[in-house]
């Protein structure tokens, strides 16, 4: 029994010296539920290190009224259950106001009810789907809406004479979103989409739906694929022999991309939200990037990862550490501040505009694609 | 109309590889009467052994680290009956189950900690395939018809010519009686696992060098597996051989006509049918 008593004090002891709430607050919490395991950590690393960088950067400026912002990581293993469960660790336990939230627009819808109904502020710096900040008036993106990308590849598809093209999607709410807005507009401009071919994530054979996109040898096909099952699909279409003009997204405009899949992405073009890398903003964004990790290889959403933090921690300065005062400092920090990623004022549905270019792959290298 | 073959062959290919699982399943199941959930993480660990002795620090050519490749998912395959099933031998099926599903839960998770979630090849350089008949088929896509050719025949001689075999069959058929008779029960035991990790890990190094390698690519393939295993009968394994090529080709035939969105679910589709009808043919005898 006295073992027992002995046991229950050290435990009662150990979780006092634990528990957040018996040391003052010495910095200001950031959550991150970002995939640092599971199909999509092929991304999170990247913006971890984007994210790490901009705290540093706030850090080193002497942080927020003195104190200094701490990014609180969640793995939110790349599934939606769990994007959920690390969104309410992060509300619930280390009692933040204001999350990173998960990557995937299917991933991020599924925690943005959360956050909007513990009204605790979350922003997304890659999700596109159009229905993205739906949640509320909590949730932000620094990312621009495929509203505008779904127009930019009907448009490049135009332009390129393809009038006739079958598209393949990945079959989630970014895929199916993006879709939509590009048959919309395709048809309007009087393209004809000639077949639909929606495919499910993380699978290792894409053969079948590859024959059934290319049945009758198409010129062009629109593929709004990840990086993952872009490689794979490249790969198999590549072996399979298919000659055609194969039209993406952003999502996949990284270099992982081509490590995976080599010389079969060769020549594969795609559209995706630009901004200018000749401004001020963006040089110094690559000399702070190359002196912290020794090269100049940004992963792909690394600067919109940066401009969110660097947005936060404005909004925490001017409206106070607590979720409705950054709410309302985001409106007025953003407005018409210029970050590495351009203009990121933010419209009515708490989202940002952005201008469109179109990217290729030439000897292994991503560049601005010049008809 | 070269669209078409090329979709038989395709499903063809995928056939063997469902098949290659669903016997190693299926063996398992007549022997000890129950099914190893975590059979899809022996064709995934055995994927990655090879990937282990290809890369640094040991740099094996493919034939060479095929061996240990083998040997380590074979020893895998043994552990796993010694250490988890084994000692709940005679409990109900349930928990036989449940600590099958545990089993490939640790597993896959072990394989994510190792290696990382991210996608990986054994790093040859892709070719081109070669045009037969208007279909493209490549050197791989080769290697595993011929493999699995191979598997069966070896499977077929150890089991009908063999002492071994015929323990199995057996044992498979009544263990009771099979012991009584004066069969090595354990030995033929020992033996089935064996053969299943074999097959399961030339299985998973085949699929991983037509695909990639990833830490969940056994489970999507196991539940294929298990269907074919119902389609030709549990227990029955050339039933399960010829399972998994209906599934293989019903899968790729039936995207022809409906959206590829459901391509998965058409296996599941033919498994919910077949339990609901239970037809006779296929679930009359066993070998």
């Amino acid at each position: 029994m006295k073992k027992i008593y002995y046991s229950l004090f050290i435990l009662i002891g150990v979780s006092l010296i634990l528990s957040p709430t018996a040391k003052a607050q010495e910095t200001y919490k950031v959550g991150a539920a970002i995939a640092l395991s599971g199909s999509i950590a092929v991304y999170g690393e990247g913006f971890k290190k984007a994210i790490d960088l901009a705290a540093e950067e706030i850090n080193g400026k002497g942080g927020m009224k003195g104190k200094k912002i701490e990014i609180v990581y969640e793995d939110n293993k790349s599934t939606p259950k769990d994007c959920v469960t690390a969104v309410r660790k992060l509300i619930t336990v280390d009692k933040v106001p204001v999350i990173i939230g998960p990557a995937a627009s299917s991933n991020f819808m599924a925690t943005a009810p959360v956050a909007q109904e513990s009204k605790v502020v979350m922003l997304s710096a890659q999700g596109a789907a159009p229905a993205l900040t739906k949640a509320g008036e909590y949730i932000f993106r620094v990312f621009p809406s495929d509203v505008l990308q779904g127009k930019g590849i009907s448009d490049l598809c135009l332009q390129l004479k393809y009038m006739e093209v079958p598209i393949m999607y990945v079959n989630n709410d970014w895929g199916l979103g993006l879709k939509n807005v590009f048959v919309e507009n395709f048809k309007k401009a009087g393209g004809k989409v000639t077949d639909e071919i929606p495919y499910d994530e993380k699978k290792t054979d894409y053969r079948t739906e590859l024959i059934r996109a290319t049945k009758g040898n198409p010129k062009a096909v629109v593929n709004l694929t990840y990086i993952v099952e872009g490689s794979v699909m490249f790969k198999q279409a590549y072996e399979m022999g298919i000659n055609t003009q194969w039209i993406c997204g952003s999502a996949a405009k990284a270099p992982k991309l081509v490590e995976l899949a080599g010389k079969t992405v060769e020549g594969i073009i795609g559209t995706y939200p630009v901004f200018s890398q000749e401004t001020k903003e963006y040089q110094a964004f690559r000399a702070l990037w190359t002196k912290k990790y020794g090269d100049a290889k940004i992963p792909i959403f690394g600067e919109y990862n940066y401009d969110m933090v660097i947005l936060i921690g404005k909004a925490i300065e001017k409206g106070g550490y607590t979720s409705d005062g950054i709410r309302k400092a985001l409106f007025e920090v953003a407005k018409g501040y210029r970050g590495v990623t351009g203009d990121k004022t933010f419209d009515q549905d708490r989202g940002v505009g952005s201008e469109y270019g179109v990217w290729t792959v030439k000897d292994g290298q991503i560049i601005d694609y010049k008809k | 109309m070269s669209f078409l073959l090329q979709s038989i062959f395709n499903g063809l290919l995928a056939g063997c590889i469902y098949a290659l699982f669903a016997m190693g399943l299926t063996l398992i199941y007549g022997v000890l009467n129950f099914v190893n959930f975590a059979h899809g993480e022996l064709i995934m660990w055995g994927a990655y052994f090879l990937y282990l002795f290809m890369g640094t620090p040991f740099g094996f050519p493919l034939p060479i680290a095929l061996i240990p490749a083998l040997f380590f998912t074979i020893l895998l395959g043994i552990g796993m009956d010694r250490f988890a099933f084994k000692p709940i031998r005679q409990a109900n099926r349930l928990t036989l189950l449940i600590a099958a599903l545990g089993l490939s839960f640790l597993l896959r998770n072990g394989a994510q900690l190792f290696w990382g979630a991210e996608l990986r090849t054994y790093g040859f350089e892709i070719k081109r395939g070669w045009r037969i008949l208007n279909m493209s088929i490549t050197i791989n896509q080769m290697a595993i018809i011929i493999t699995t050719l191979i598997c069966i025949v070896i499977v077929y001689l150890l089991f009908h010519r063999s002492k071994l075999g015929k323990s199995m069959r057996a044992v498979s058929d009544n263990l009771e009686l099979a012991r009584v008779s004066g069969i090595n029960t354990k030995k033929a035991i020992q033996f089935a696992w064996i053969l299943s990790s074999a097959l399961a890990c030339v299985g998973g190094i085949l699929l991983a060098l037509d695909t990639n390698l990833q830490p969940g690519m056994g489970l999507i393939n196991l539940v294929k597996a298990f269907a074919a295993t119902l389609l030709g009968g549990v227990g029955n394994l050339w039933g399960a051989l010829l399972g998994g090529i209906i599934i293989g080709l019903a899968e790729n035939l039936g995207v022809l006509v409906i959206s590829t969105g459901y391509k998965d679910a058409i296996a599941f589709g033919i498994m919910v049918i077949l339990l609901l009808l239970r037809p006779p043919i296929l679930y009359g005898t066993q070998e």
